[in-house]
């Protein structure tokens, strides 16, 4: 009996100082308070990572990158996860039935949200092995007498770099240069098109400037000269109206942790009418109509379905949510500084991505002092070298200016205060750097810096 | 047949329910959703349309209750800076 005190307290010393589940609430006066809440000192919880102290967790404002899981789909996955634990290709017994059901769910509502048919959905790891089996099997598929790829100098990395392998292999490629404000060159597109043209890859939203092709145009190109169009619309999913019908395009790449679903799942739509062939990249059991040998991940199949239709119901109001938002961003950011430069074209473009470049800033320094919001620049992203970011180099942005971008995601989660917060904290950041920099002195007194004679030492 | 009275108290648990989610983003997007979901569909005078709309929302406390308790089992280790400056 006495041991049992002793431990108990023990146990409770031992435990005090961590203080078990801090309660995050107490600043809410209508919850109920159903831990015991201890005041929150505030720096001394501050974080410290990589050299790195900030008082708390950063503003989130890198949608491109990634997105949160939203809850109803973390809801879906759970009990997915819990019950759907057949291999939903056993066809012998009760537990491959019920998974394969949810999977076929999955299914029918991803086809919904591009206005496709369910069989012509495969489910993947993600848009990048979507994207990688498209460009490699189909001109594996048509090596005899399809030998060029066209695609664009903007793509994202995984479509550059198969169609680099293809090179490798013997195959060309040509990529197609963007105008100044990102978008395609349909003449361009048109020239470039041979007898022996096999593919063309065009993304549909970027994911580094945001800017929105012109689909239908491409895909009434494509048409035209019957050759296939393959879109990787990893970004623009749920969040523009997207049918595959009129934009006529034969492949397309999804990806599911860019509309709030989970990670490591994607999808790959090839169409049936008329039939595209392509060699699989996964060769095994023949699952996924051949084209994805492997079982399926029940639940992040069926997070990816509850993703898709929730993007379906909710992509009208977030879309007003979303360009309110980024009015809110760039006219608080322009408001208070000059040189604000959007990279990208303004009209064709998907709101929750913002690109800007900030004049007579050092990029680095310009982050280092953002620490407080989680954005990522234009720079970073694309390699762990200190290149400016491919993408800006082919809009034709000076090497300047592209190290100073910044990209701003917005999302569904994110908040008005959110967003003031970030342009103070951009505000604040740019101008310090500004007031230390000579080289904006210059400028203010009017001088040309493109037109100045450095005197060498 | 559903009255004003149900529709209130739905919209005041949806309410309630939500502001326990640990997450500054998440409670925030919960609470506003849930008021202008609720303002779209005021005007409704269709009652099948009417009842479709309560059976979705009675249907979204569901997921909501469910899901705080499981954000609730994990609670955060760190404080989101909105909420630092908050108080």
């Amino acid at each position: 009996m006495a041991s049992k005190a002793i431990f108990s307290t023990l146990r409770r010393s031992l435990t005090k100082p961590h203080g078990g589940a801090v309660s995050r609430r107490h600043h809410l006066s209508t919850t109920s308070a159903a831990t015991a809440s201890e005041p929150y000192p505030g720096d001394e919880h501050a974080i410290v990572m990589k050299g790195v102290r900030i008082s708390g967790r950063p503003l989130y404002l890198d949608m491109q990158s990634t997105t949160p899981l939203d809850p109803r789909v973390f809801d879906a996955m759970n009990a997915s996860s819990i019950y759907d634990y057949g291999n939903p290709h056993s066809r012998t017994h009760l537990y491959g039935w019920e998974a394969e059901n949810a999977v076929e769910v999955a299914r029918i509502q991803v086809a919904k949200l591009i206005g496709a048919s369910p069989k012509e959905i495969v489910f993947l790891s993600g848009a990048t092995e979507a994207n990688n089996t498209v460009v490699k099997g189909v001109m594996h598929f048509y090596k005899d007498k399809k030998r060029h790829v066209i695609t664009t100098q903007t793509e994202h990395k995984c479509v550059l770099d198969s169609c680099r392998h293809l090179q490798q292999e013997g195959f060309e490629v040509t990529y197609l240069p963007v105008k100044t404000d990102g978008l395609v060159d349909l003449e361009m597109l048109r020239e470039a098109i041979r007898l022996d043209t096999g593919l063309v890859s065009v993304m549909a939203v970027n994911n580094e400037i945001g800017v929105v092709q012109p689909m239908e145009e491409i895909g009434r190109i494509c048409k035209e000269h019957k050759i296939p169009f393959h879109t990787d619309a990893a970004q623009a999913i749920g969040k523009i109206p997207v049918d595959v019908e009129k934009w006529n395009v034969s492949f397309m790449s999804m990806s599911g942790h860019k509309i709030y679903g989970p990670k490591g799942v994607g999808a790959m739509y090839v169409r049936r009418r008329p039939r595209v062939r392509l060699e699989p990249l996964m060769n095994g059991g023949g699952q996924e109509r051949g084209l994805r040998s492997g079982t399926l991940a029940t639940q992040q199949v069926v997070g990816f379905g509850v993703a898709c239709e929730l993007a379906m119901k909710e992509m009208e109001y977030d879309e007003k949510w979303i360009k309110r938002l980024q009015e809110r961003l760039l006219n608080g950011v322009r408001e208070k500084l000059d040189g604000v430069v959007v990279n990208g074209s303004l009209e064709s473009r998907y709101a929750g991505n913002l690109n800007l470049s900030f004049a007579y800033v050092e990029g680095e320094s310009l982050l280092m002092g953002l620490k407080e919001v989680a954005v990522s620049s234009g720079s970073a992203c694309t390699s762990a070298s200190l290149e400016p970011s491919y993408v800006l180099r082919a809009l034709g942005v000076d090497e300047d200016m592209a190290h100073t971008s910044i990209r701003f995601g917005i999302g569904r989660f994110t908040t008005e205060e959110e967003i003031d917060k970030a342009v103070e904290l951009t505000v604040k950041q740019v101008e310090k750097l500004r007031e230390m920099s000579p080289l904006y002195e210059m400028v203010k007194e009017g001088i040309d810096i493109k037109n100045i004679q450095w005197s060498q030492h | 047949m559903v009255d004003k009275g149900q529709v209130i108290s739905l919209c005041r648990s949806l309410l309630r329910a939500g502001r326990q989610y640990p997450d500054y983003n998440i409670r925030e997007y919960a609470k506003r959703r849930t008021l202008d979901g609720f303002r779209m569909n005021k005007n409704l005078t269709d009652h099948s349309k009417v009842e479709e709309a309560y059976a979705e929302g009675k249907k979204q406390l569901e997921v909501v209750e469910r899901v705080v308790k499981v954000y609730l089992a994990y609670p955060p280790k760190t404080k989101n800076i909105m909420e630092l400056k908050l108080q």
